[in-house]
């Protein structure tokens, strides 16, 4: 690369960089730039591009370029600025996320860590800060589990079975039945296994933990799942190369029950409805909503909980969606009653929900009948094609094995949620 | 499957349906849910890992099913008193969010209104006319429903295929002269003008592009191995009728020939003639077939060869489609009849054929005195006929691509043989991006289509040029044919929705 690395730009706060420039930005960090300039809540960071994604990986001796963790330093002396907190200062510390983020959105494909900058020292700082023992401890186990798990390659099952462990010894069937004690213990034993499995002591320095996960996150463009994804998807160079990294303040949705975490949808990804869609978590974090550990409560429950939160959130909506022009899919969080928004991008539907907001979105004059049309992808229309289960099937038909088919009766299974209608179903069969 | 590792294996490459069953997904299972119909979780909302990619891929999923403990160890899942194992059959209902046991029966679908509507501001916009393949009226009022513009492409073959018509389809092949054929024939026309006329009034005012028959005649034959097999069977019967006219005389001596006038013992079930009479036919018809052999019928005595060879079969065929314009006339329908002729590579071809139509036409306007507007044009499928295209465009009112066709000729690839053999490693191996059978080759392929259009309307400006081929209903085959000056694509009728969206993209993004 033809870049004089000494002067080179890297690194864009949020506040900078060109919500435009998906290519340098990627798609994550790109939003978060744009959501900040149009005065969204997102909490203060900034963005690692693509081209030193690319440098790293080109370079033979994986090295990164050469002024990039000064400008990291730089950048991170803002944030501290910003949130009046100190990266690694034990009496009020900044803990940051860092996530991918390539020109294409790639959903679950590459990785992320959180609560980095937690550390012996800063641990204790977090929980005098908050008072609140438990909570400290839950976020340091989460983060030494991730951070293992991510940047060293320590399996989540060593993780886990430390984790049932400690459960079961104090028998405890859910998370949060755990003590502070208890996860304290967890963290302990984490990092032990850590160190078994390293052959390292875990990283106490702050700045050598972003180190390290900064180029964990870059390597994980050549990792063997984003490599299969981009291939399943055709996504050739010209449309994303590299990813980049956003390192972005965390805020907690799990500060106590005035606290949550969510996911919403401006309107229902399965039908189009044109009504806000998505579930929440009190006193949780956004991973517990995303790897579906605990069951989420459906957004309207929100407007009884927490009814200022809910009335912000539909402003939120309809923000996003005029400025964006499109079904927005993001990421909330409120940390005790503030809402912050973490994350938005176009809202993967499926092709009935696609055709109504299309014509809804015209008729309401949020878009022309040109972006109507050019918003769906012509292949996605077969999906409405596809037939459905035959209504009343069950007393006519019997199944081929002569054995009565029998349909599962709720609540046996109880399903929660519409996903994708009118689709075809499958079978399995012997190996 | 329960693992989706095990899933890929099943799904994709021994290409089984598969519904992959997990407590929860991780991004490490994305090569699982390509190769599977389906999802099922009994962990997660629809946020989760596994309904967000489910969603994105169009595929059927159902997550958070709380009833079903799922054992990925021992790969089963238990639903109450029921316990689900790899093998079984399930299916899954993405919109209810039901499991069932077993295979469940599967309903068309419905167009939504804003299906319909957004397809018409498509229709709107787009520039090229989306018409579907469609060969009976059945087929065609389903084209409608989907939004076709008119039928591009009516195979007769289909026709000549139907149960109650092949014997007389094989009668004429096998006709020893030319009298023999035409009384087949005689049958054949009522029948043919019927399928037409169907075909007409359902999509009147809409055009109807019929085209002539194209393959080899052989293919309504039974095969020789068949015939050889029936013809044995027969041969011998007849030894065994002979058999038992023998026992019949036997028997006579053995009981001293008794009952001159009473009933034989013996009963005769079969006469001998009516089982020589059957010989007979099944080796003339057997004849025909070795007579008719070819060593690559692809290449072979078919399309507009038939036409010139057989005339009795065009011009049965040509008289239909003309009857059966001046009927929907005479009561009164707007209709737009096309023919296409199949395989041409030269005008001289064409210009034999139009003098048929010509004579037919002026025959069937005096019978019934009714002006006849069917339109005449030729298929563009052999390699000659693109650098023909100004002489061809003499006769023709319109061209018609069959990319099929003329994909297998620019290639020189059997399709049969290139799909089942060394194409998927060409894929592999990047020596083709994609099976040209699927994605229209625009480089080469196209190339031929651009300049035959471009000569083609040198001859005759405005010229209509159309696509017929599979090709015609895929979005990036779409695109290509709107900025190569085309007029209108036709596919299967399930996929002139897509077409035409595709169409409207094509307009909008040129």
């Amino acid at each position: 690369m033809n870049i004089d690395s000494d002067t080179y730009k890297w690194v864009y706060a949020f506040t900078e960089g060109d919500g435009s420039n998906k290519k340098l930005l990627g798609g994550k960090g790109a939003n978060l730039c744009e959501m900040t300039q149009i005065g969204l809540n997102v909490p203060p960071g900034f963005v690692i591009t693509t081209e030193a994604c690319l440098h790293y990986l080109e370079s033979g001796s994986k090295a990164l370029p050469e002024d990039m963790m000064s400008q990291v330093r730089e950048h991170m002396v803002r944030v501290e600025q910003a949130t009046g907190k100190g990266f690694g200062n034990p009496d009020n510390p900044l803990l940051v996320s860092v996530r991918s983020g390539s020109a294409l959105s790639m959903p679950g494909m590459m990785d992320t860590i959180l609560n980095l900058g937690l550390n012996a020292q800063t641990l204790q700082g977090e929980i005098r800060q908050t008072g609140d023992a438990r909570f400290g401890y839950d976020a340091y186990r989460r983060f030494i589990q991730l951070f293992g798990k991510v940047a060293m390659g320590v399996p989540d099952e060593v993780f886990d079975q430390e984790f049932d462990t400690v459960k079961q010894a104090v028998h405890v069937k859910e998370d949060v039945g755990l003590s502070a004690d208890d996860l304290q213990q967890v963290s302990e034993r984490f990092l032990r296994v850590f160190q078994e499995h390293t052959g390292r002591a875990f990283p106490e320095d702050p700045y050598e933990q972003l180190e390290i996960a900064i180029k964990a996150v870059f390597s994980s463009w050549t990792g063997k799942r984003a490599v299969d994804y981009r291939r399943e998807f055709k996504i050739t160079p010209d449309m994303a190369n590299g990813t980049a990294v956003n390192v972005c303040t965390m805020v907690f949705g799990n500060r106590g029950n005035d606290s949550a975490t969510g996911v919403g949808f401006t309107r229902n990804p399965a039908t189009g409805e044109d009504k806000l869609y998505g579930e929440y978590l009190v006193n949780a974090q956004g991973e517990d909503v995303v790897a579906g550990i605990r069951t989420p409560k459906p957004i309207h429950q929100l407007a009884v909980e927490m009814p200022e939160m809910a009335r912000q959130l539909d402003e939120l909506r309809d923000r996003l969606e005029s400025h964006y022009k499109e079904i927005q899919d993001f990421e909330f969080t409120i940390e005790r009653g503030v809402l912050h928004c973490l994350q938005t991008r176009n809202g993967k539907m499926n092709a009935v929900a696609m055709v109504r907001t299309s014509v809804e979105m015209v008729k309401s004059g949020l878009i022309s009948k040109q972006q109507a049309l050019l918003r769906i992808n012509p292949m996605h229309l077969e999906q409405m094609l596809y037939p459905r289960l035959s209504p009343g099937f069950t007393r006519v038909h019997r199944w081929p094995r002569a054995s009565r088919r029998r349909r599962v009766r709720p609540p046996a299974v109880r399903c929660l949620m519409p996903i994708v209608p009118s689709c075809r179903a499958g079978t399995w069969r012997a190996r | 499957m329960f693992d989706a590792d095990r899933a890929e294996l099943q799904g994709r490459d021994l290409a089984r349906p598969v519904i992959l069953v997990r407590e929860e997904t991780k991004p490490d299972d994305i090569h699982g849910f390509f190769a599977a119909q389906g999802i099922l979780t009994s962990r997660g909302g629809k946020t989760s890992h596994a309904a967000v990619v489910a969603r994105g891929m169009g595929k059927p999923c159902v997550a958070g099913a709380e009833g079903i403990q799922v054992d990925v160890q021992r790969c089963e899942a238990t639903v109450g008193a029921h316990v689900i194992r790899e093998g079984d059959m399930i299916t899954i209902d993405g919109s209810s969010g039901n499991l069932y046991l077993g295979l469940v029966p599967m309903v068309e679908p419905e167009f939504s209104d804003e299906l319909n509507r957004l397809l018409q501001w498509a229709d709107d916009v787009a520039y090229l006319r989306v018409m579907a393949n469609a060969d009976t009226p059945a087929d065609a009022a389903r084209a409608l429903k989907f939004g076709a513009r008119g039928i591009g492409l009516c195979r007769t073959e289909r026709m000549f295929n139907a149960v109650e018509r092949l014997p007389v389809v094989v009668e004429m092949i096998v006709a020893d002269n030319e009298q023999q054929r035409q009384s087949a024939l005689d049958r054949l026309l009522p029948m043919q003008r019927a399928d037409f006329r169907g075909l007409f009034e359902t999509m009147a005012p809409r055009p109807v592009t019929i085209r002539l028959l194209d393959p080899p005649i052989h293919e309504f034959l039974p095969s020789e191995r068949q015939l050889q097999g029936e013809i044995e069977q027969l041969r011998h019967l007849r030894e065994s009728i002979l058999g038992m006219d023998v026992l019949a005389s036997s028997l006579m001596l053995i009981e001293g020939g008794i009952s001159a006038g009473g009933e034989p013992a013996v009963k005769q079930i079969v006469s001998a003639d009516l089982v020589e009479a059957a010989i007979t036919k099944k080796e003339q018809i057997l004849r025909k077939v070795r007579a008719l052999t070819e060593v690559n019928p692809m290449l072979g005595h078919r399309g507009v060869r038939l036409g010139i060879t057989y005339p009795e079969i065009y011009r049965m065929q040509i008289r239909a489609i003309l009857e059966a314009e001046a009927e929907c006339v005479a009561k009164g329908l707007e209709v737009h009849p096309q023919m296409m002729v199949p395989q041409v590579c030269t005008a001289e071809e064409l210009r034999w054929i139009k003098k048929y139509v010509d004579e037919i036409r002026a025959e069937v306007e005096a019978n019934t005195g009714q002006t006849l507007s069917c339109r005449f044009g030729t298929m563009i499928e052999v390699v000659r006929a693109c650098m023909r295209a100004d002489s061809l465009a003499q006769e023709a009112d319109f061209f018609s691509f069959g990319t099929n066709d003329l994909t297998q000729a620019t290639f020189s690839f059997s399709r049969e043989d290139a799909e089942n053999k060394f194409l998927p490693m060409y894929n592999q191996r990047g020596i083709l991006q994609d099976n040209p059978f699927d994605v229209l080759d625009t480089k080469g392929v196209g190339k031929l289509m651009e300049l035959a259009v471009q000569w083609g309307r040198q001859t005759k400006p405005g010229l209509s040029v159309g696509i017929c081929g599979e090709h015609g209903g895929h979005p990036s085959s779409i695109a290509f044919c709107h900025k190569a000056g085309l007029d209108y694509v036709s596919c299967s009728a399930p996929r002139v929705p897509v077409a035409r969206l595709a169409a409207a993209h094509a307009a909008l993004t040129a």
